[in-house]
């Protein structure tokens, strides 16, 4: 396979599909007609400097996504206030976009944007994936701009902030001061100190320590009231529930280390720590407003927009389009084929095929007639059909999904961090060593005795200690980032290290959830697939997406049969495509010539005269290098189960059962969740899955991972997502999260060590105070650059 | 060396002012988008190539 990768996306090109353009004087290959098309777009409009300043890829364009239809539908006079600032001529947007990868995007949008009729003005917030658009109704219709954005490969929908966005804006907004007051306080504070060391060491006017110290205390104290006010606020928190975090030991040091600096710059005597402190703030911070920042990002990237779904409710004969908001139970409404059904309901009139792979994992549609249930997030495949609403929002299926979900993250099994669990002890350790040092100098009669117990705090402040974990932990994280693993929570890479089992759910996950031409029987396969290509082109049944070429044959009559296959007139000749059922009413295949064992789906193209004339293999793509992966882990000593809604035929058509240890077919997302209980107690759990169903198990196994085409509910539930979907990446991870496992032990252990062998010296009054601060400074820097390897 | 006991101050002043000055860009939103603002410049150059 030494095929180059596709040229818009970077996914493998699959095997004899040639998909070519010519592209800045060079030929380049396309993984899909999707991709192929976005780039001949972008070359079009003059914009190929995309692809020269792009730093990551883009997302492959196989899902399609209609932009048309949440634009069409803020036109209702209610809800277009809500949504468009109307300034006379010019009206204003907010737009939500999706799968922009990197600043390239940005101005790929912005420009093409720019160069249209009628937009006055747009601009795009990358951090938040949010456009600002401006643009004069008279000149350009709001559809034309949304579907410019789709022509380029990325999804818009109508944005209006929630209470969640702007909570989020004011709290980056206010840990972007913190820092940044935190940081200048840093760089003055250090100033003074570097003089207060070098008077120390060459004589100084005790009037200019003074002076210095004075400034030191100005600059400091902003940071500590303002800049470390959070972790006061968590220490505040620990002392009230009784369990001490790493919060408690480091608002110790800072207040404690602050308090005497301020009384031995008032009375003369000791040294002043405001160096120390301002610095260990800001790199708290600092650990801090990355991991924020990766998880506003995720959410950023996760909006989903309730209210701007409808539904065609049949009303006394007349059919109107409303908002789903205001559909209520016992309504009839009307369900066009291809559409996602809203709520759940009966089937009162038609029969179809509905697509529950949302819900079941199960990719092909499952035939429902009258009288039979639908449920909501699942998708109608072939015919318009008629459903009484049974029940709405709350109350359907996929939101006890949900609440399910709810349950699960609950229930989820704590990791201990190690840091934590080291900090209870350490807290109450540190604070018994100090006060017995103060009573026993104090004991001997010493004036010093209260300075001492400031070099034993000091000495001990958990300086290293605390920034251990927090520095090893940002470092890996960028890693994982570049690697194509966003991790939004925090637990994730010490998880991710202790992970013994690995659990994945099979389609959309370990394979793409789509058909693909596996082979071809014919006498002349090209035609054969041709006609194929030319019948399905209307259809969207999943199956026809493994025809997603493009025919020049012309078809016409074409009809749908539920459950059966497509027929259409091409060339005054009559053409079937289907299953063996749908053909053998104009002729009986010769059930020799094709392999019934085939573990897949067997379509029969057939003519009504010739009868039979080619027989077409699909199967179920599995994503590259998923069974290398599967089996790297299982060489590492890992356990791989798979846990799958399908059924045993179609698991066993692309994965064989034994390359896993736990092979679980035709599972409810119940039942999911329930075995990953059982197994929960006995190893610790990373489970990886796409779908609606899967989302219980993501929020209650110990670690989740998410792909990037995940269902929305997947993504907010997981504690990481898959962003470039390349399997492989789950063991790069697995390796990386053990290393910084170790990192953190070599960090704890040397800051643990450096506290315990000064200690004693410390108590004895061996330790001036200056040379504890810069003992200080010197073990938190080895600890920080001992982290860096990890970003290597 | 007196000298410092006007310097220092001013200094301080002036760290305050910026401390002030960056506070108020922060609320008017100039800090909203950290991911793209340092790369823009590579992206203007090629406007104006494009426009020559």
């Amino acid at each position: 396979m030494s095929l180059a990768p596709c040229h818009h996306c970077g996914e493998d090109v699959p095997k004899n599909l040639n998909i070519q353009s010519e592209i800045d004087n060079q030929v380049v290959d396309f993984c899909c007609y999707g991709c192929q098309a976005i780039a001949e777009f972008i070359k079009g409009a003059d914009l190929s400097n995309y692809y020269q300043h792009r730093t990551e890829k883009a997302e492959s364009a196989q899902d399609k996504f209609n932009s048309e239809n949440k634009f069409n539908l803020i036109k209702d006079n209610e809800l277009y206030p809500l949504y468009v600032f109307v300034d006379e001529q010019t009206h204003h947007i907010q737009i939500s976009l999706k799968g922009m990868t990197c600043a390239a995007c940005a101005w790929l949008i912005e420009t093409r944007l720019k160069q249209l009729d009628g937009v006055t003005s747009i601009h795009i917030n990358l951090s938040t994936s949010l456009a600002t658009l401006e643009w004069q109704p008279h000149l350009i219709d709001i559809i034309n701009i949304a579907k410019e954005i789709q022509y380029l490969g990325y999804q818009a929908s109508p944005y209006r902030a929630d209470q969640t966005d702007l909570d989020i804006k004011k709290a980056k907004k206010t840990s972007i001061i913190r820092l940044g007051i935190a940081g200048v306080g840093m760089m003055q504070v250090m100033m003074s100190a570097i003089a207060i060391y070098a008077g120390d060491m060459q004589g100084m006017q005790q009037s200019f320590k003074s002076l210095l110290s004075w400034a030191s205390f100005v600059f400091a104290t902003p940071v500590v009231i303002y800049s470390a006010f959070p972790f006061f606020k968590a220490a505040l928190r620990d002392l009230k529930t009784r369990h001490f975090t790493m919060d408690l030991p480091v608002s110790l040091g800072i207040g404690l280390a602050y308090v005497s600096s301020i009384y031995s710059m008032l009375s003369g005597t000791g040294h002043v720590y405001f160096d120390s402190v301002t610095m260990f703030t800001f790199f708290l911070l600092l650990g801090r407003f990355l991991e924020e920042a990766a998880r506003h990002k995720s959410h950023a990237n996760n909006r989903n927009q309730q209210e701007l779904s409808s539904a065609w409710r049949i009303l006394n004969g007349e059919l109107t389009e409303v908002p789903l908001s205001k559909i209520t139970k016992g309504d009839t409404i009307l369900i066009k084929s291809g559409q996602s059904i809203p709520v759940d309901g009966i089937i009162i009139k038609g029969s179809t095929s509905i697509d529950e792979s949302s819900l079941t994992g199960e990719y092909l549609p499952i035939i429902k007639t009258t009288g039979q249930h639908v449920v909501a997030q699942t998708i109608n495949v072939d015919q318009n059909i008629e459903i009484k609403v049974t029940a709405i929002g709350k109350q359907t299926r996929a939101a006890a999904i949900e609440r399910l979900t709810d349950r699960a993250l609950s229930e989820k099994p704590k990791i201990a961090k190690i840091a934590d669990n080291v900090a209870h002890y350490f807290v109450i350790l540190v604070l018994i060593c100090a006060s017995l040092t103060y009573i026993g100098w104090s004991l001997l009669g010493s004036d010093e005795a209260y300075w001492i117990m400031i070099s034993v705090l000091v000495v001990t402040c958990p300086c290293a200690l605390s920034l251990a974990t927090p520095v090893a932990l940002t470092s890996a994280t960028n890693k994982l980032k570049d690697l194509g693993l966003l991790v939004t929570r925090g637990h994730v890479i010490e998880s991710l290290a202790k992970c013994q089992h690995i659990v994945f759910d099979k389609t959309g996950t370990l394979t793409h959830g789509q058909f693909d031409i596996h082979s071809v029987q014919s006498n002349n396969q090209s035609l054969c697939l041709d006609i194929a290509t030319a019948l399905e082109s209307e259809s969207i049944h999943p199956i026809a997406k493994a025809f997603n070429q493009e025919s020049d044959l012309n078809v016409t009559k074409l009809v749908n049969h539920t459950g059966l296959g497509v027929e259409g007139k091409i060339d005054n000749n009559f053409y079937r495509l289907g299953n063996i059922n749908f053909v053998s009413k104009w002729s009986t295949p010769d059930l020799q010539s094709f392999d019934s064992d085939f573990a897949g789906l067997t379509l029969f193209l057939a003519e009504k005269k010739q009868g039979v004339i080619g027989i077409i293999y699909l199967q179920d793509r599995l994503r590259p290098h998923s069974l290398e992966t599967i089996k790297d882990l299982r060489d590492n000593n890992l356990k791989v189960s798979l846990l799958t809604g399908d059924t045993l035929e179609s698991a066993n058509s692309v994965l064989n059962s034994n390359s896993f240890d736990h092979f679980k077919c035709q599972m409810s997302p119940e039942q999911k969740w329930q075995w990953l209980n059982t197994q929960n107690q006995s190893s610790n759990i990373l489970m990886v899955g796409d779908g609606l169903n899967d989302v219980p198990s993501l929020a209650g196994a110990n670690t989740s991972i998410a792909m990037a085409g995940s269902s929305d509910l997947a993504k907010i539930h997981a504690d990481a997502v898959l962003i470039n979907s390349h399997i492989q990446t789950i063991n790069l991870a697995i390796q990386l999260a053990k290393k910084c496992q170790r990192v953190i032990k070599q960090n704890l252990f040397w800051a643990a060590s450096y506290n315990t062998i000064m200690l004693p010296a410390a108590i004895m009054g061996f330790v001036p105070a200056w040379a504890a601060a810069i003992g200080m400074a010197l073990s938190s820097l080895l600890v920080a650059l001992n982290a860096s390897r990890l970003s290597k | 060396m007196e000298s410092l006991y006007l310097l220092i101050p001013i200094a301080a002043l002036f760290v305050f002012i910026a401390v002030g000055i960056f506070t108020w860009a922060v609320k008017k939103d100039q800090f909203e988008d950290l991911d793209r603002e340092g790369q823009r410049i590579l992206f203007e150059e090629d406007d104006n190539d494009n426009s020559k």
